[in-house]
């Protein structure tokens, strides 16, 4: 062992520590024939002692006794207050609680009683949107959605069945008609407009016209009641313009 | 009414300390007095070796139990002792106070409170009595003129005997680290006390003889 080595051993030889025996017993026989690193050992055994003396005169003390007691007093006073608070916490929740669902109640009510004069309105005056126009280059048999129940035009092609359930079913003419009891065919556009040309606007008209008029959109005609007159919805445009029309039973 | 509180309290005396912690904070009286009774002395002594007054270190050690009261629900098992918990809270307690008391301590006066804090030993004469409470004395001073750093370890690991382990749990580093600072602290702790260890004994401190290679 060196001098440099035995300085890094010095302390915990000094101070007792556990290290390798080998190691301490190398420490040791250095010291005794190097006198600076003996010099070196004792300095820090003495520091040791001088240390150990300092802990032992220091062993007895404690705090004073009036610490426990205010202690035990702020925990019994910590234990008063949190109880209280527990309860006045509780009782709050409570209060919170049932206010929360009196609002909730209340605004949920109210917003269904405004919803549904909106519904009604909606049913009534359906508004076109793109998804409600015909397609262009369609044969007019595709258009008509004309309910089978109570229809007297016979023999018509497929119908599409109508669903009356769905918000945004609810925004389509066709559901509109349905809840109202009515069944509509789509928009049929009239002269040589496409559904595509349709402007944004307009206004519909409920008309009667002669049963005939389904023969000119290539729909089929009951001949039974070719008399008769038949509701139709027409759609003008805001230049006054006849656009698109459909029937409706 | 005392022996059946002290009754209560010796069944508790068996339960660790995060078990009277646990208890604690659950409401019970008892397991914060026996937790306290345990751990009170070596939180107050800690303190006063840190900063030399016994006013800080009564403050500090119920500081410390106040905390343990309130937030002792932060308390992690898996990251150490109780006992190193309380002696890192003791810690920031005790830095926290000797800034202030830095800041707003005059210049040039010392403190009443830095007087001697030994107790008289009556198995020795009064020389040796009085020379033994003098080095004692002169060692106080030294631990007490270190850089903060340097003299937690010295309280920690020498006058505290807190593991190397325990103490770099406590101060939040390594224990390479922690045994450097120490190796650190007692070269400076020799410095400090080398003329008053010339004195005592002549010979090995006033060597100074070349390094050697053997």
């Amino acid at each position: 062992m060196n001098c440099q080595r035995f300085e890094n051993v010095v302390s915990e030889l000094a101070r007792g520590q556990m290290m390798a025996a080998e190691q301490r017993g190398e420490a040791l026989a250095h010291s005794e024939t190097c006198e600076r690193c003996a010099a070196r050992l004792r300095d820090e055994e003495m520091l040791t002692r001088g240390l150990q003396s300092l802990a032992a005169e220091m062993e007895t003390l404690d705090a004073p006794a009036a610490v426990e007691g205010k202690l035990l007093e702020a925990f019994r006073n910590r234990e008063v207050v949190t109880r209280r608070r527990s309860n006045a916490s509780y009782w709050a929740a409570a209060i919170a609680a049932m206010l929360l669902i009196a609002i909730s109640v209340v605004v949920f009510r109210w917003s269904k009683a405004a919803d549904e004069p909106r519904q009604a309105v909606k049913l009534e005056e359906p508004q076109v949107t793109p998804e409600n126009k015909a397609p262009e280059n369609k044969p007019a048999e595709e258009f008509a959605g004309v309910r089978e129940q109570e229809d007297p035009l016979p023999q018509r092609p497929k119908p599409k069945r109508v669903r009356s359930s769905g918000v945004r079913r609810a925004e389509s003419p066709q559901v509109a008609n349905h809840v109202n009891n009515e069944v509509a065919t789509d928009f049929i556009p009239l002269s040589y407009m496409s559904a595509a040309s349709f402007q944004d606007g307009g206004q519909i008209i409920r008309v009667q016209v002669p049963r005939a008029a389904l023969a000119n959109f290539g729909l089929p005609v009951n001949m039974d009641r070719y008399n008769e007159r038949v509701k139709a919805d027409v759609l003008f445009g805001v230049d006054g313009r006849a656009q698109a029309i459909r029937f409706v039973q | 009414m005392t022996n059946g509180l002290n009754w209560r309290m010796n069944l508790k005396s068996d339960l660790s300390d995060s078990e009277l912690l646990r208890a604690m904070l659950a409401g019970d009286e008892e397991a914060l007095a026996l937790l306290y009774r345990r751990r009170q002395s070596g939180i107050y002594r800690f303190a006063l070796q840190m900063s030399g007054s016994k006013t800080i270190a009564e403050d500090v050690t119920q500081e410390v139990f106040l905390f343990l009261m309130r937030e002792g629900h932060v308390f992690d098992p898996a990251r150490g002792s109780v006992s190193a918990f309380l002696f890192g809270v003791a810690r920031n307690h005790v830095l926290r106070r000797l800034r202030v008391e830095h800041l707003l301590a005059p210049l040039g006066e010392d403190s009443d409170d830095d007087a001697p804090f030994l107790h008289p030993s009556n198995d020795l004469c009064p020389l040796d009595d009085l020379t033994r409470a003098e080095t004692i004395e002169s060692v106080r001073k030294a631990v007490l003129s270190l850089p903060s750093k340097y003299r937690e370890v010295v309280v920690l690991c020498e006058l505290q005997d807190v593991s190397y382990g325990e103490t770099a749990e406590i101060l939040g580093c390594a224990i390479g680290t922690v045994r450097s600072r120490l190796h650190r602290a007692r070269a400076l702790l020799l410095e400090k006390l080398r003329p008053a260890a010339a004195v005592e004994e002549t010979g090995s401190a006033t060597v100074k003889s070349a390094r050697c290679f053997a």
